[in-house]
């Protein structure tokens, strides 16, 4: 694995997404069926559309509603977490209930929002918060209750109080797997962004694509999913990357401990 | 007493709990806090679900959610391990295709839903390639895990019986490889579940989603079946994670990573 060049291990990485698009551009070039238009005609939709157009504007209200209901209920869910972990009562008495919560389908509530907030954004971000406090909640509790008790006893030993523990102990250490809650978090956010948008919605990168669909106009809807793939691509990538450099003290002192990152 | 009370403890906290809960939603509900178009009483909520619990309608909506959950999740399990163990077995093929996986494994599931609408129509088939599409690439990532992971020992014994091809795929990389797999379809679980009432809300196939959304239409008078039908949406939920849960507990445990012995340092977490 190791004896490969870099060049070739670019070369093995690349060669396959590049022959894809070159066989999608191909085989849709001479495509008569509606709803695989060519590729190139795609392309040519996505500059009037997206670049000249104003179809890029859907982007604005779609990922507002989706940072503002991913951070209030990823901040809801990790104070959330940290209250439950301080608290073992508190615990114990809403387990069934969080759990619920948890596992309940969040587009389920999608029409109970609709009853709730009437037809604005507030329903979309409300929704978007809501699905996104449980996994950040139960991962932030799971990682606290995880913490090494030894460190526990060292903080004591070095006198800290309770604040500089839980700032500077528990937070660390169980960074690892509240970032892996945040990330569930945000993939069931981009999932409800978009359904929000889909039903009884007027504006948003979801309501583009359906709205297309509907009034059967394909190559515009196509451009509206590749948008929406790339920028889902991105906000997944983005956060990714986010991890990566917070947590890197992390991955660097598990590669000193001997264990595999 | 002391006994009675040790053990009657854990369950008493939850339960005084949702009591609580209970009585909080008719507190706030029957003195107009919320209006019954916002929110329906509790007690109205579950007399709508008695009455539910006793239609065709419902178990039809669960049956067809259920099903397409299934036959979506069965679907892309196969491929998945397919697919998986053969790239696992061939460096070539995985340093080609991985970058491909990971592309799709990013784009949200979502984002080919009204293209699906429109090639498929409002059907059970519809769901089950959304659903299929969604786990698929997680899951793939997780049996090429489960592959490459597999103890050297056990793959150079296999190799020294001339156990090769299908017989080896069969005894040595599925079992080797099932603890992750069995993590990666209790992942994929929630996530397909979600994707099922997606497919239902906006998509219009038969299932609890559409149902849900079909109540709201009805107007207020409707509203407590509407949270019924949510009410019904959670209970699949906790059944689903809770089998899945069983699953890897219980149909998991002769393999070494649940043992805690053999190789060590594979211990799942």
């Amino acid at each position: 694995m190791t004896g490969r060049p870099r060049w070739a291990r670019l070369l093995l990485a690349v060669w396959l997404p590049v022959v894809l698009l070159a066989a999608w551009w191909v085989a849709s070039a001479t495509s008569d069926s509606p709803y695989f238009p060519p590729l190139a005609d795609i392309l040519d939709e996505f500059v009037d559309e997206w670049v000249l157009g104003d179809a890029k504007w859907q982007l604005l209200p779609s990922l507002r509603n989706l940072s503002v209901g991913f951070v209030g209920g990823s901040v809801l869910g990790v104070l959330g977490g940290a209250l439950l972990w301080r608290i073992p009562v508190l615990r114990r008495a809403t387990n069934p209930i969080v759990y619920f919560l948890y596992v309940l389908p969040a587009p389920a509530l999608l029409p109970a929002m609709i009853a709730l907030f009437g037809l604005g954004e507030i329903r979309q971000m409300a929704l978007i918060a809501f699905g996104a406090t449980w996994p950040a909640m139960l991962n932030t509790l799971d990682g606290m209750r995880g913490v090494d008790e030894v460190k526990f006893d060292t903080a004591r030993a070095m006198g800290f109080g309770s604040l500089r523990t839980v700032w500077q102990v528990v937070l660390p250490g169980a960074s690892p797997q509240i970032a892996a809650g945040l990330r569930a978090s945000l993939q069931v956010s981009i999932i409800l962004m978009v359904v929000s948008e889909m039903v009884a919605a007027e504006e948003g990168i979801g309501y583009f694509i359906l709205e297309a669909q509907t009034v059967f106009a394909i190559t515009t809807m196509w451009t509206g999913i590749l948008v929406l793939a790339v920028v889902g691509t991105a906000l997944n990538y983005a956060f990714m990357g986010l991890e990566r450099r917070m947590l890197a003290w992390h991955h660097g002192s598990r590669r000193i401990g001997g264990v595999p990152a | 007493m002391q006994t009675v009370t040790r053990y009657a403890r854990p369950a008493l906290v939850p339960g005084a709990t949702l009591l609580v809960v209970l009585v909080g939603w008719q507190a706030v509900t029957a003195s107009g806090l919320f209006r019954p178009d916002q929110f329906p009483t509790m007690t109205d909520t579950f007399s709508a679900l008695g009455a539910a619990l006793g239609t065709a309608e419902l178990w039809g909506a669960v049956g067809a959610t259920l099903q397409g959950w299934a036959v979506g999740l069965v679907v892309a399990a196969v491929l998945a391990i397919v697919v998986g163990a053969a790239l696992g077995a061939n460096d070539l093929a995985l340093r080609s295709a991985a970058s491909v996986i990971e592309i799709f494994k990013a784009i949200p599931a979502i984002a080919i839903l009204p293209l699906v609408i429109l090639v498929l129509g409002s059907t059970l088939g519809m769901k089950v390639f959304l659903i299929a599409f969604g786990a698929f690439w997680p899951l793939v990532v997780q049996v090429i895990y489960g592959v490459r992971a597999m103890d050297p020992t056990v793959s150079d014994t296999a190799r020294a019986l001339g156990v090769r091809g299908l017989r080896r795929f069969v005894a040595v990389t599925l079992p080797s490889a099932s603890p992750y797999v069995a993590t990666g379809l209790r992942i994929a679980s929630a996530s397909a579940l979600i994707l099922a009432v997606v497919a239902e809300l906006v998509g219009g196939a038969e299932g609890i989603g559409r149902r849900i959304l079909f109540a709201r239409n009805a107007g207020v008078s409707a509203y407590p079946t509407m949270y019924a039908y949510i009410l019904v949406a959670g209970a699949l939920g906790i059944l689903l994670t809770g089998a899945f849960f069983l699953l890897e507990r219980k149909g998991m445990h002769w393999h070494e990573s649940q043992r805690g012995v053999g190789t060590g340092g594979l211990k799942a977490r």
